[in-house]
């Protein structure tokens, strides 16, 4: 199952409305011809280096012949303006047929070939299509190419006029149906079925994806909006000349697509502003303009080849956790007071091998419990044990680092099971807690069985709202059912939308209750969602299991029967059945935190089993 | 006997960012051979690559004979998933001071250069070892060690068989007159009868006083050779066995998988 | 058509093959051994004609000639050379090397054709050729130096060719073009010979440039119908031996030369990407053998 939520609901709407609205009033503030001229080129650019990404990025098709799409665009606008005479505006919506037809006839020997092979015969199509616009001299205007194309009006009006207002528009126009197709396709089940074909053919071919087909409408759909581009290009220079089949041409394109980053629809937006700035900019400097162009070129590729849309975002992570590292740092020191009432127990800031963790410790006690929260969550979700248990047992809460109150910390070597679970054996040894019980909620669950699987002290271990798993992946499918929270859970950024969502969903509780709760989501390191989950396959899940089968240290499953997340039938399974419970213990009409919804059912619950263990001595 | 040929230091690598063995130590003495055994996928070709300086190690240090061949210092953390990180980092090790050195690998199921005769792979194989004497003598050994190899002198290496081109692996590896011999899975996948003709190769090699180290799937084959078993699980050594308990097969899929193998 | 019309397409047909299997050649040994297009091939021939055209300048007559080639050549061998460090080796642990090397090598060829431009202008210049003396070879009149530049190119292949087989240096090139991880198993520093292959290439395509600038006017921009013919050459022969773009090279420039005869100038490129299209259709590992790349 695919998480696709709608566009309004990402993390990109706002940016793109704002470019959009800026765009859209830009022309009132660049009066000017030639600044509008060159926005005009920067949306062709954009909308032709866009649209190679179906093929070349999306398709890992290395098709040459794009800019092939666009001459024919141009040729048709130019001979069905000029030579046959019809009206220019009906010229400029037919550009795509012939365009789509060549893409057609273009996929017969794409289909058969791969890799470079795909980048010779399509260079080897364009080279035919020059010389055959070349040969025709009649229709094309051979290698001087037609001047004086029909312009496009409304009515009596020029689009010219006004300092080219009326194209401007159009550009814009284009560009947003382009992007909007793109968009749209991306998220399609065609789109999907063209990114399986690159990246596992014989596995999407198993799966039911024709290749042919896929193949052939992925070179089709990609000619599309380079063929009104072409159209639009002879109308708004009213110039068609084979200049554009030259290396010149190609190499200004391809590195709008290159330095934009492959597969990234807004890459080439950007890139298409940078480059073809840099261009108009450097206008009167000749040969050393295109010096200067390839330089720049050569120097994106070769330092960063991920292109400049991915730089964007490396910006933007690394803004993120800056941004939620104040955050932790800011509620530290404000909202103590607020924690400790919470809790009953003020926290402090405690030295581990894995960076700084926020504990809470009610110091009093002879047996300790130690509870690890979950993904996106915090310590405090354990207040309620705090409350009730406090008298009876020493009780012991922390923050995983990048989560809660305690700061960010080193993705790579931070944000894993083990080092969560070292992280547990160093409180265990700073604050002596002996031979503590443990308790572990969600990915808390996979912590703590970990912790006890690496031959830590523990008296007894006790997961809620988690799966056990035997062999990974595997068993992740079969262990929980899927929904799109599950891929939110792994998701580096969420928009205020998915993090409400995903709030709701796994704390269970509406929005304004639990404030703490609440915080915690909007405060996790993204890194630290995103590593977790991209490192549980380097977990040793036998071992694991090991402390479930041996039954060395006691272990009981304490879920909610509404738990959104869970596979119960799983769970249930007679392997992970133990003597203190042959199935997971279920607390009432609880969902994914049932020791928070439902304290008193559960307390009373996990009470039971502390005590069965006690009783075992 | 105990001066350390070959020393690991706490070496940790893989390919990043997933890590594949950690903090594995060994000492290779002079004149030792060494078995290593383990499931597959944990590591054990990994390291060897690391050590022979086909992937840059993550930390910790390999010693050849006394001369440390990688990097002083943990491999930095990549701060940025796109920077071109080739183009400003070093290589922390490099497979010719590697093999300049004298410490051997030949790779498993290595398809070699497949448009190339066996004569002209084994005429550019003593490059490794320019200057140091017994290449002639060496050649006429490889003669005596692969009978089978002389009348496929001249034929292309894509129309050996498996066999035939682990013949020409090992022996492009002896070329380099080597100071330890690196063996990953030399009978992987082969003939019955031609692992029978490799396994006796193999043992002559060692009785010539090559070092080895072995790695392999066949127990009976291993624990005959070498003085010392290595095994190797989920990316660390987790035993060694000295030559005077050898354990047989049966035996050392318990030690490795428990009663539940 | 009579028999001197005949044997003057086919002679100006086989000088063609020559100098197209000069380019395709080394247009092939890059492919072959670093695996990647080397789109900067056509630039290389033109700033190869360009700095053999400047030492004639400074040193006239058959002498000029020669010290010129020579210069070029070992000029264009060092660019090529150092080329490989700037374009190449960057990318060869990234998985997309295929496509970020015909960027980075299409900028290079722009770098190179603007540099041209800023040094020489934009005006046709030709090499003047050290021999001026035409033969008759049944009954049609061909420049003398038009066989010199076969014989020439053909020994250069050839030279390449024993070169690549039987020396020590050849061989590890080979063997570092065959299998990477192998030959530094072996101690050979790859770089280093992927970097003395494209710098070959570029010294042959010096070579291909100084022969066509004396025959042909060159200008900034000429090397991009090198670089096309040399693409069909190599699409057309494959690269299954050093050989087959050599024979197919001959192919090449004999339709090219018979079908501008017939169908005129505008078409005989056209018939050449049609008969590129159909071989990639038909038998993509190319007309002269089976399918594998190698030298």
């Amino acid at each position: 199952m695919k998480y696709a939520p709608p566009f309004q609901r990402t993390n990109g709407f706002l940016p793109v409305l704002l470019v959009f609205a800026v765009l859209l009033l830009l022309p009132f503030v660049v009066t000017e011809t030639y600044a509008r001229h060159t926005l005009i080129l920067i949306f062709i650019y954009a909308v032709l280096a866009s649209n190679w990404d179906i093929s070349l990025g999306y398709g890992g098709i290395v098709n040459f012949a794009h800019l092939g799409f666009f001459a024919i665009g141009l040729y048709s606008y130019a001979i069905l303006g000029k030579v046959v005479g019809i009206d220019p505006w009906l010229a400029l919506l037919l550009t795509p047929l012939p365009a789509v037809l060549f893409a057609a006839l273009l996929a017969l020997p794409v289909l058969r070939l791969e890799g470079i092979y795909v980048i010779l015969v399509t260079i080897a199509a364009t080279q035919l299509l020059q010389q055959v616009v070349v040969s025709q001299s009649t229709y094309t205007g051979g290698t001087s190419g037609m001047v004086l194309l029909p312009r496009l009006t409304v009515g009596d009006y020029k689009l010219s006029s006004d300092n080219r207002i009326g194209y401007y528009y159009l550009g814009l126009g284009l560009l947003t149906a382009s992007t909007f197709f793109l968009y749209k396709l991306e998220r399609s089940a065609m789109g999907r079925a063209i990114k399986a074909l690159r990246d596992n053919k014989y596995y999407a071919i198993s799966r039911g994806v024709s290749e042919a087909r896929t193949r052939l409408l992925t070179l089709s759909l990609s000619a599309i909006f380079p063929a009104f581009a072409g159209g639009f290009y002879g109308a708004y220079l009213r110039v068609a000349s084979p200049d554009v089949f030259g290396l010149g041409f190609l190499t200004i394109t391809l590195s709008v697509l290159l330095l934009g980053g492959v597969a990234t629809i807004w890459g080439s937006l950007i890139a298409a502003s940078v480059v073809v700035g840099l261009s108009q900019l450097l206008a009167d400097y000749g040969a050393w303009r295109n010096i200067a162009i390839a330089c720049v070129i050569i120097g994106v590729v070769v330092v960063y080849p991920g292109g400049l849309f991915a730089a964007l975002q490396e910006l933007w992570n690394g803004f993120d956790r800056l941004k939620t590292n104040l955050l932790a740092s800011y509620r530290r020191r404000t909202s103590a007071p607020l924690r400790a009432r919470a809790m009953g127990t003020a926290d402090q800031l405690i030295e581990t091998s894995h960076g700084q963790v926020s504990v809470c410790d009610t110091q009093v006690g002879e047996q300790a419990i130690l509870f690890i929260h979950g993904n996106s969550s915090c310590k405090e979700v354990f207040r309620n044990q705090f409350h009730a248990l406090r008298d009876q047992y020493r009780l012991v809460a922390f923050d995983l680092p990048g989560h809660g109150v305690s700061p960010n910390a080193d993705p790579e070597n931070d944000y894993n099971l083990a080092a969560y679970a070292q992280i547990a054996r160093d409180l265990v040894d700073r604050l002596k807690l002996g031979n503590p019980i443990v308790f572990g909620w969600s990915l808390g669950g996979y912590v703590a069985l970990e912790y006890a699987a690496a031959g830590n002290p523990a008296r007894a271990v006790a997961i809620s709202g988690t799966s056990p798993v035997r062999t990974f992946p595997d068993d992740m499918p079969r262990g929980y059912i899927p929904s799109p929270h599950m891929e939110l859970a792994g998701k580096r950024f969420h928009s205020p939308h998915e993090k409400t969502q995903y709030a709701t969903h796994t704390v269970g509780l509406p929005k304004h209750s639990e404030p703490l709760l609440w915080q915690a989501v909007w405060r996790t390191d993204g890194m630290a969602r995103k590593q977790a989950f991209a490192k549980l396959q380097t977990t040793d899940w036998q071992r694991q299991m090991g402390v479930i089968r041996d039954g060395n240290v006691p272990f009981v499953m304490i879920n909610g029967p509404r738990d959104p997340f869970i596979n119960h039938d799983f769970c249930a399974r007679p392997e992970f059945g133990t003597e203190f419970a042959e199935k997971p213990i279920l607390i009432d009409t609880a969902g994914h935190a049932p020791f928070l919804e439902l304290s008193d059912v559960f307390n009373v619950q996990f009470l039971n089993f502390i005590r069965a263990v006690e009783g075992r001595g | 006997m105990n001066t350390p040929l070959l020393e690991l230091r706490n070496l940790s690598g893989g390919y990043p960012p997933v890590s594949v063995f950690r903090d594995v130590s060994l000492t290779v003495h002079e004149h030792e051979n060494v078995g290593f055994f383990g499931p597959n996928g944990h590591g054990k070709t990994t390291l060897l690559k690391t050590v022979a300086g086909l992937l840059d190690p993550w930390d910790g240090g390999v010693y050849f004979a006394g001369q440390r061949l990688n990097a002083e210092g943990a491999m930095p953390a990549r701060t940025s998933q796109n920077l071109n990180y080739d183009l400003f980092r070093k290589r922390r090790i490099r497979a010719q001071d590697v093999v300049d050195a004298g410490l051997i690998y030949v790779m498993q199921g290595n398809l070699l250069f497949p448009e190339m005769t066996v004569e002209e792979v084994l005429d550019i194989a003593p490059r490794a070892a320019r200057g140091r004497p017994g290449v002639r003598e060496m050649r006429a050994q490889i003669h005596e060690l692969f009978p089978r190899l002389r009348e496929r002198w001249q034929s292309k290496i894509r129309y050996l068989s498996g066999g035939e081109r682990q013949m020409v692996s090992i022996a492009v590896g002896l070329m380099a007159m080597p100071r330890l011999l690196m063996l990953d899975e030399p009978t992987l996948g082969l003939s019955p009868k031609l692992r029978i003709e490799l396994s006796e190769a193999v043992r002559k090699i060692r009785d010539t006083g090559v070092p080895l180290i072995i790695v392999d799937q066949n127990v009976e084959f291993l624990t005959s050779l070498v003085d010392r078993l290595i095994l190797f699980d989920h990316g660390s050594i987790t035993r060694e066995i000295s030559a005077q308990n050898m354990p047989d097969h049966a035996q050392l899929m318990e030690m490795m998988f428990g009663e539940a193998h | 058509m009579g028999l001197d019309t005949f044997m003057f397409i086919l002679v100006s047909g086989v000088l063609l093959g020559g100098l197209y299997a000069l380019m395709a050649t080394g247009l092939a040994v890059v492919w072959t051994t670093l695996g990647v297009f080397n789109f900067a091939h056509g630039a290389f021939v033109a700033l190869g004609a360009y700095i053999a055209w400047q030492v004639t300048q400074l040193a006239a007559g058959g002498f000029g000639f020669v010290i010129a080639s020579v210069l070029s050549v070992v000029v264009m061998f060092g660019l090529g050379f150092v080329l490989h460090f700037a374009l190449i080796k960057p990318f060869e642990r990234n998985a997309n090397v295929v496509l970020l090397a015909v960027i980075s090598t299409l900028a290079a060829a722009s770098i190179i054709e603007n540099s041209i431009l800023l040094g020489w202008g934009p005006r046709d210049k030709q090499i003047t050729p050290p021999i001026e003396s035409r033969v008759d070879v049944f009954g049609a009149s061909i420049n003398a130096f038009d066989f010199v530049i076969l014989a020439i190119a053909l020994l250069a292949l050839f030279a390449m060719a024993l070169f690549l087989r039987k020396t020590t240096i050849g061989r590890t090139l080979r063997a570092a073009a065959q299998n990477r991880e192998a030959a530094e198993l072996m101690g050979l520093n790859v770089p280093m010979l992927f970097a003395i292959t494209l710098g070959l290439s570029a010294a042959s395509a010096a070579l291909a440039g100084i022969f066509v600038g004396s025959i042909r006017f060159i200008n900034p921009s000429f090397g991009a119908d090198p670089l096309m013919k040399s693409l069909v050459v190599v699409i057309l022969g494959g690269v299954a031996r050093f050989s087959s773009p050599i024979y197919a090279a001959f192919v090449v420039g004999i339709a090219e030369s018979f079908s501008a005869y017939f169908l005129g100038l505008y078409w005989s490129p056209a018939v050449l990407f049609a008969m590129m299209i159909a071989v990639l259709l038909i038998k993509p590992e190319g007309l002269f053998g089976h399918r594998s790349k190698t030298l």
